[in-house]
């Protein structure tokens, strides 16, 4: 098979990676090569790790940060945080065909840095990542993430939502402009707490897990220059095909309302795509500073 | 209550003596728990490989042998398992010798040896090798690994020592900084100053006068924390020390933003948690209109302080 000039053997493509929706690697790979438009403008610039399923959800995945050794030798690499403060190549992925190259190992799930991999040190986006302590779910991180909005909106700063694909939700705020990831997650942590003195029923921002019972952890930490989340448009290893899919925030107020779980498998994504385009594409371009505090 | 950890008889001619093994040291270092600071979770350690930084499930996990740099002979359990010691729950005195006659450097780990069920035989035996001056050797295994041992009396009783195989002592020749001590010659003055010194700091040898000071102000550290401090865990502000200024001028910003909005009739919804989505549209057009001058001075103030 050819992608965007590049031959590429495609293997086991009958194989049901999702057993729960008999999800095949040739739907996975259908669906990373129709949403890579949208897709690779948000993860291109970046090395990104993987987390494979070579043996479907079911069976355990493993981490591959490192590109991979037998990688074509078109599939881009850049150095990023490794052990001991040394580094390690990523993969890049700058085109359809290493999207596609990817989702043929089974790489399921993208997780990228904050950070676009020419300039480590800059963070060109802030991460809240809503994460739900059962029995609490969508609808607190929904409105966890309304909160934050507000105070935002407070310092003139906008965040765009999307959904981890497992479940709770994600605020970016997009920054593309000189920062640090240690000011980016002190920020982070500041708005955290400060929610969380206001709502300390809802909201926590330590990750104890014993704590987290019916609430939402709002974890500022993946704001850390070695911390990689969730890549826009990737899918998630679930029992299910879901995806972290960017949503508008009256979406996010309706989840908030307890109206809408915000789930969305492969399809429901393809199909939103076409409605709206890229949601996400402002936290690409829109330049934010986060305020310094007097003194 | 000291558990036993190894439990079998002394063997010796057509003799053989129940006994059990119990620690005759037990180790106090102060051992830390590895925590994640933000959390206090504990940290577990995951078997991943070196060079990809994957994880590797157990089913995967060989024991290979380094032969050359970089190249392992695989040796499969299996192949192991025929010389393994069979556990013969014996320990096998081959020998009487003088205590003397041992070097300590051979001594390993000193287990107090009791009798198990009847004590007559083991008494017996302790008064004997007490009277007789002497120390037995023999050969154990525990836990699947074969030893050399050292019984010996004291006070009635008896102790055991592991041993170190003679192979597995290091033989001093191969140092270099002690070549050649032996053709050093010292004059008898000398000596006899030196051995002056020795003499004046001579005395009985009284474990208790040596302590291990770090162990104890560790342990003093950690009951003064413990009690002060209790449920004290060291909040995440710590490894961000800049925050509660920023929590400060959040605060203020979100009050001043709430205030303009109550002058604002649209908008009367300021709790986010809970609201329509037609008050949730309002406050996004109004958001629209609010946000970009409070962007732009926010910009204008992280420009100032850079």
């Amino acid at each position: 098979m050819e992608v965007d000039g590049h031959e590429l053997a495609l293997t086991n493509l009958d194989k049901v990676l999702y057993p729960a929706t008999g999800t095949t690697k040739r739907e996975v790979i259908e669906y990373y090569a129709r949403v890579a438009p949208v897709m690779l403008r948000q993860v291109e610039a970046r090395g990104v790790t993987f987390r494979r399923f070579p043996n479907g959800v079911d069976q355990a995945g493993f981490f591959e940060k490192r590109c991979n050794q037998h990688r074509p030798p078109w599939v881009a690499t850049a150095p990023g945080p490794g052990d001991h403060n040394g580094t390690i190549e990523y993969c890049v992925l700058d085109g359809p065909a290493a999207l596609v190259w990817a989702a043929n190992l089974a790489a399921l799930e993208i997780h990228a840095p904050m950070a676009r991999a020419e300039d480590l040190e800059t963070p060109t986006t802030l991460v809240f990542d809503f994460d739900p302590g059962a029995p609490a779910a969508m609808a607190a991180c929904a409105r966890a993430a309304l909160a934050v909005r507000d105070v935002l909106a407070a310092v003139g700063l906008e965040g765009w939502p999307k959904t981890s694909g497992s479940k709770g939700l994600q605020l970016y705020v997009p920054l593309n402009t000189p920062c640090t990831h240690e000011r980016a997650a002190s920020f982070a942590l500041a708005v955290g707490r400060l929610l969380e003195r206001e709502h300390p029923d809802e909201l926590l921002t330590s990750m104890t897990k014993s704590e987290r019972t019916g609430k939402v952890f709002i974890d500022w930490s993946q704001n850390a220059r070695h911390k990689t989340t969730i890549a826009p448009y990737s899918l998630r290893a679930r029992p299910r095909p879901t995806v972290s899919t960017p949503v508008t925030w009256e979406e996010v107020a309706r989840a908030a309302d307890g109206v809408d779980e915000l789930r969305f498998e492969w399809p429901d994504v393809l199909d939103r795509v076409e409605r709206h385009g890229d949601l996400f594409a402002p936290v690409l371009s829109l330049q934010q500073a986060l305020p310094v505090p007097a003194g | 209550m000291p558990r036993p950890v190894w439990s079998g008889t002394i063997s010796f001619g057509l003799v053989s003596i129940p006994v059990k093994l119990f620690h005759a040291v037990s180790r106090k270092n102060v051992s830390f728990n590895q925590l994640d600071d933000r959390s206090m979770s504990r940290i577990r350690l995951k078997k991943v490989a070196a060079d990809t930084g994957e994880d590797v499930p157990d089913e995967h996990i060989v024991k290979g042998y380094e032969v050359t740099k970089g190249e392992y002979v695989v040796v499969d359990p299996d192949e192991l398992e025929p010389f393994i010691p069979s556990a013969t729950k014996a320990i096998d005195l081959e020998e009487f010798v003088d205590l003397a006659d041992i070097d300590p450097v051979f001594y390993d780990t000193p287990y107090i040896v009791a009798p198990d069920k009847s004590a007559k035989p083991y008494v017996l035996l302790a008064k004997a090798m007490e009277e007789a001056g002497k120390v037995a050797v023999g050969t154990f295994v525990m836990r699947s690994k074969q030893y050399v041992a050292a019984v010996r009396p004291i006070d009635g009783r008896l102790m055991l020592s592991t041993m170190a195989f003679a192979d597995e002592v290091v033989d001093p020749a191969g140092i270099d900084e002690l070549d050649g001590i032996g053709d050093i010659t010292v004059t008898k003055k000398e000596l006899a100053m030196a051995e002056q010194l020795v003499e004046s700091l001579a005395g009985d040898f009284e474990p208790e006068r040596f302590r291990d000071s770090y162990r104890e102000q560790v342990l003093e550290l950690i009951e003064k924390k413990a009690a002060g401090e209790t449920f004290e865990t060291p909040e995440p502000a710590a490894a961000a020390p800049k925050v509660v200024d920023l929590m400060a001028a959040l605060e203020a910003s979100v009050k001043a933003a709430k205030e303009a909005r109550g002058r604002h009739p649209a908008a009367v919804q300021a709790v986010p948690a809970r609201r329509s989505k037609a008050a949730a549209q309002a406050e996004d057009d109004e958001d629209e209109a609010e946000a970009r001058p409070a962007k732009k001075a926010a910009r204008s103030r992280a420009r100032k302080s850079a």
